[in-house]
């Protein structure tokens, strides 16, 4: 289980629609509401840390949705999220010995 | 209440979340908030990527941070967070954490061609000593070199500086930033005597425009940019226009957004300082009083090797460097420059390229009458398929923003002006159309350079860890500056090496021809960062010459290294970083480094241990120097010297400029601490505080020279969310200065001056016409600023037959710079996995390519491999291609041009030329 809080900008008079629109997106929950700046606090919770990221790009696709920022994140200590390196620095995971020049640094 | 675990941690986040950007609290959420952070520590810090400077609350428990949040109390960011500084607590995690220093060794020795193997401290400092000692001894003080960092801490910058400086008497140490802000410091200290932005952040509240020159704002100051989109949508006159070489994340809520074509802006400028004389829009009582006009050499080459390049250039590289000699004028050029198409023109300034002088107003309306609407229009559209009526008509709805009269303007620029062939120009002249209608140093009326490395300022510039500088704005060529600086560093007179040391490109020049034999890299990644990449990696690994990387990752220039040393990283030190509204921001070790990983401060000081007076203050050859004062080539004995002010030739460099009597009465452990710990304090186990006595050392620096920093504690205090410097003692408190050469904000100004620029730096030239002096007298300036008149230039590298594109680099705003950091962290690595070749479907569809093929991309210098990109973010007109450089699988550096500004010596990462085809 992965939560985050995101902030999102609506254009004011927008605003009551973002919120709808908002809580219509699977996983996602309208928590406040700043009518006065057009500012909402939604809380979105995510299977894993990749549909996490889709999730806010689902947001900030919504039409008079200005601006969406995660701002706060529940960390969740999960070793295995740390598995998905690069795969170019994957090859040095296993010590120091293959911190030798790669061959991709060759001309 | 019955809730469960997933309610109470949804309203746990929310509430987090409303009082994190400062909406209140509803008391469930509230109480919700502090049950979820049981036994978790929350103390300020700032966020270790961009030079916005954001603070950042760091959560710890048991020795590890748990969490980190926007800081609401933040002036800066007021609680927001993007994408990159949400995972700041991650970047420390990654499983390759370098934990031990590593020596290519074979047979257990030292052997260039050897593999890796764990070492001791011990050990590693001696193979360094070693090193430098033979590199000094070969080559004298500029045999050894040192690339620092916009990402030092200030103590770190401090203290490297002033080894090599006061110690080694080398002045071979210069900073990353070189690539990204030395543009903006030249034309900061040439237009107003004094470095970094008059103006702050609080401009976006106050002005009626934002104006964006080169710079992504949306993509590479996320926070900054949720600021302007707050004006925007509030303050109804509020207008943003985005000028840029492609289409970027910066034009979504733009009003309008402008595509020039390579060095278009040079001619826009012009045409807009063209349109305010013509309109007749001058402040001329600002003018008058505050400014003079000015101009200098335009024949300054493009900052390739100055001799012998060909010794080391490839043929076809030659065909673009040889203009470091003779260039010919194009047909832009003619009109622009008044010369003749076909002319070939000697870069006879090209040693010398910062003499400017004094001219008439006459000749500066005279110099910017070929800057017409349909000049500028044919020179500077940048989209083929926009009509030139549609593009002049924007140039015209622009120039009308900057001449109106009763509307507030702010320029942004970041890396577009300063990564530019003429970047100092093209900086300047910005400052041009804010002084000619008196917009300088007003709330929400100022040019801003916008600086991308979090302590660029603070440390690269404040503190001088440029080739050339000494601290606060002081630099090694000029005497007086040195005697100050050996005043406060309590050195013998002479002591101080007057040759301006090897700026960033030059020290990897260096090592490519055997003149530097060391170099030790810190915070920072040079063999990723660096144009032209294939020179410098075979220069590291081919030529007989000792490479010290320290690195928290093994990076690009770690493994190109001979010794490897393990750093430690933010929040595993203390440290304190300058953003670029001039605000000093510090922070606390919160957690210890892993393994014996270690703080660059305390590799520092304990490699200074290592070396005694008697070894560096005898007569040191430097060749190259011709001094008035110094006999040519060469630093006096200042040993008797030393002897006489106390000093025994035994003593070492650690003694003699760290652990002094004074700074050892700076005491760890301190209260200020509130029990946080400190490992270098610890490691170095003679009691006192380096962090605090090397911070308060170095303010004596900029006390009573406008560039006045509070004491330690002060900035350490929990209410202080950093201070903009000058910051002045006023009826017992630390006032901090907001906007600077304004009487009513800045102490420094003279009574009834209204607005002055006092800096000193360069304020006395001679006069001239456009094209040369006529009166060499020099002539004070005091308490002006200048308005520059620079003309066009075309790139000296342009699409042809063979090489059809033209080649832009940049960032992107899921990853810092060379990605070691940033691709460690999962969820960033998902988010932008790897660069791509953004490319327009029409060129991609020409060359028989679609999106998604791997292509290389190829210049005269190097090619590298990388997937096509048609869509997304980034919108290239016709004729262009974006590639990204934080991907160490695609180093598109080997491809980069190393053409610099001239004058700034930064490179200009932003335009060459390329072929594209199916790999």
């Amino acid at each position: 289980m992965n939560f985050s809080g995101i902030l999102v900008m609506a254009k004011p008079e927008s605003q009551e629609q973002v919120v709808v629109a908002l809580n219509a997106l699977e996983g996602v929950e309208v928590h406040q509401v700043d009518a006065a700046n057009g500012r909402i606090v939604a809380v979105q919770e995510a299977e894993d840390i990749h549909a996490e990221i889709e999730g806010v790009k689902r947001i900030k696709a919504l039409p008079d949705v200005i601006m969406a920022e995660m701002v706060y994140h529940y960390l969740a200590e999960d070793e295995r999220i740390y598995e998905a390196m690069p795969p170019e620095l994957m090859e040095q995971q296993d010590g120091f010995e293959t911190c030798a020049v790669p061959a991709y640094l060759n001309s | 209440m019955g809730l469960s675990r997933r309610d109470f941690l949804k309203n746990s986040v929310a509430g987090a979340t409303a009082a994190t950007v400062g909406m209140p609290l509803s008391q469930q959420a509230e109480a919700a908030v502090k049950a979820g952070e049981s036994g978790w520590q929350w103390d300020k810090s700032v966020c270790r990527f961009c030079g916005t400077g954001c603070g950042i609350m760091v959560a710890t428990k048991d020795g590890r941070i748990v969490a980190t949040k926007g800081d609401p109390d933040a002036p800066v960011n007021r609680g927001l967070n993007c994408i990159k500084g949400y995972f700041n607590g991650k970047i420390n995690y990654g499983k390759d954490r370098l934990t031990q220093p590593l020596l290519r060794m074979t047979d257990g020795k030292f052997d260039k061609k050897g593999k890796f193997v764990p070492i001791s401290w011990e050990q590693a400092i001696d193979i360094m000593e070693e090193k430098m000692r033979w590199a000094m001894k070969e080559k004298g003080p500029h045999g050894i070199s040192i690339f620092g960092s916009g990402q030092y801490t200030i103590h770190e910058g401090y203290a490297a500086a002033k080894l090599m400086k006061a110690g080694f008497r080398s002045n071979n140490i210069d900073p990353n930033a070189r690539h990204c802000m030395a543009s903006a410091v030249a034309a900061f200290m040439r237009t107003f005597g004094i470095d970094e932005p008059p103006g702050n952040y609080d401009d976006i509240e106050h002005t009626d425009t934002a104006v964006l020159w080169g710079a992504n704002m949306a993509e590479m100051h996320p926070i900054l940019w949720s600021r302007i989109t707050d004006r925007r949508l509030t303050h109804k006159p509020m207008k943003v226009v985005n000028l840029s070489v492609y289409g970027n994340m910066s034009s979504d809520i733009a009003d309008m957004e402008i595509i020039f074509s390579p060095s278009g802006d040079l001619a826009i400028q012009n045409y807009i300082a063209r349109e305010i004389v013509k309109r007749n829009v001058v402040d001329w009582d600002f003018v008058k009083k505050h400014t003079v006009f000015t101009t200098g050499v335009t024949d300054i080459g493009y900052g390739f090797r100055p001799a012998n390049a060909e010794k080391f250039a490839s043929a076809a590289e030659m065909e673009i460097v040889k203009n470091e000699k003779v260039h010919v004028i194009d047909k832009w050029e003619a009109v622009a420059q008044r010369k003749k198409e076909g002319e070939a023109v000697e870069q006879k300034s090209a040693a010398n390229p910062v003499r400017h002088w004094h001219i008439s107003f006459e000749d500066f309306k005279t110099a910017l009458e070929p800057y017409t609407l349909d000049f500028v229009a044919e020179v500077a559209k940048g989209d083929p398929d926009e009509s030139l009526a549609d593009f002049k008509a924007k140039l015209q709805q622009l120039a009308d923003l900057y001449c109106d009269k009763n509307r507030k303007i702010v320029s942004y620029w970041t890396m577009g002006f300063n990564q530019h062939q003429r970047g100092t120009w093209v900086n300047e002249q910005c400052y041009m159309n804010h002084l000619l209608m008196g917009r300088m140093s007003k709330p929400g009326d100022g040019a801003f350079s916008l600086t991308g490395q979090p302590s660029a300022c603070g440390t690269a510039r404040e503190v001088g860890t440029f080739a050339h500088r000494l601290p606060a704005d002081m630099v090694v060529d000029i005497k007086k500056h040195r005697d100050l600086t050996e005043k406060l560093w309590k050195l013998p007179a002479n002591t101080l090496n007057p040759r301006v040391g090897s700026h960033y490109l030059k020290i990897m020049r260096d090592l490519e021809d055997g003149s530097v034999l060391f170099s030790w890299t810190q915070v920072n990644n040079p063999w990723q960062n660096t144009s032209n990449l294939n020179h410098w990696i075979k220069a590291a690994r081919e030529m007989d010459n000792f490479i010290v990387v320290a690195d928290a990752y093994p990076s690009v220039s770690a493994k190109v290294a001979d010794l490897i040393l393990p750093a430690a990283m933010i929040n595993e030190k203390w440290g304190a970083y300058g953003n670029a509204e001039r605000r000093t921001q510090v922070w606390r070790q919160q957690i210890l480094p892993p393994g014996q990983a270690r703080g660059d401060l305390w590799m520092t000081l304990e490699l200074s241990k290592r070396f005694k007076l008697k070894d560096v203050w005898g007569e040191q050859k430097i060749p190259g120097l011709k001094t008035e004062g110094f006999e040519d080539g060469k630093l006096p004995n200042v040993l008797p010297a030393a002897e006489a002010m106390g000093y025994n030739p035994e003593m070492t460099l650690y003694e003699v400029l760290f652990a002094t009597p004074e700074n050892k009465k700076v005491k760890w452990p301190d209260p200020i601490a509130k029990g946080h710990g400190n490992h270098i304090a610890d490691l170095l186990k003679d009691g006192w505080f380096p962090e605090k006595a090397l911070f308060e050392e170095y303010r004596q620096f900029g006390v009573g020279k406008a560039h006045d920093l509070a004491p330690f504690d002060v900035y350490h205090d929990d209410n202080v969310r950093g201070l903009k410097w000058p910051v002045v003692q006023k009826d017992g408190k630390w006032v901090e200065t907001q906007w600077r050469f304004n009487e009513k904000y800045d102490p420094y100004v003279s009574k009834g001056a209204g607005f002055e620029f006092y800096g000193d730096f360069a304020k006395a030239i001679p006069t001239g016409n456009l094209d040369a002096v006529t009166d060499p007298k020099p002539v004070s300036l005091a308490g002006k600023a200048k308005i520059f008149f620079w003309p066009y230039v075309s790139p000296v590298e342009k699409p042809d037959a063979n090489y059809d594109l033209w080649l832009c680099t940049g960032r992107v705003l899921e990853h810092w710079h060379s990605g070691t950091m940033t691709r460690r962290v999962p969820e960033l690595h998902r988010a932008v996995p790897n660069a791509v070749c953004w490319i327009h479907p029409k060129d991609a569809e020409a060359k028989g390519l679609k999106r998604n093929d791997l292509v290389w991309v190829e210049s005269r210098r190097g090619k590298i491999k990388v997937r096509l990109e048609t869509g997304g973010r980034n919108k290239m007109p016709r004729g262009m291609i974006y590639v990204p450089w934080f991907d160490e699988g695609v180093l598109i550096n080997k491809v980069v041009l190393d053409a610099t500004c001239p004058i700034s010596k930064e490179t200009d990462f932003k335009k060459c030329s390329v072929k594209v085809y199916k790999a």
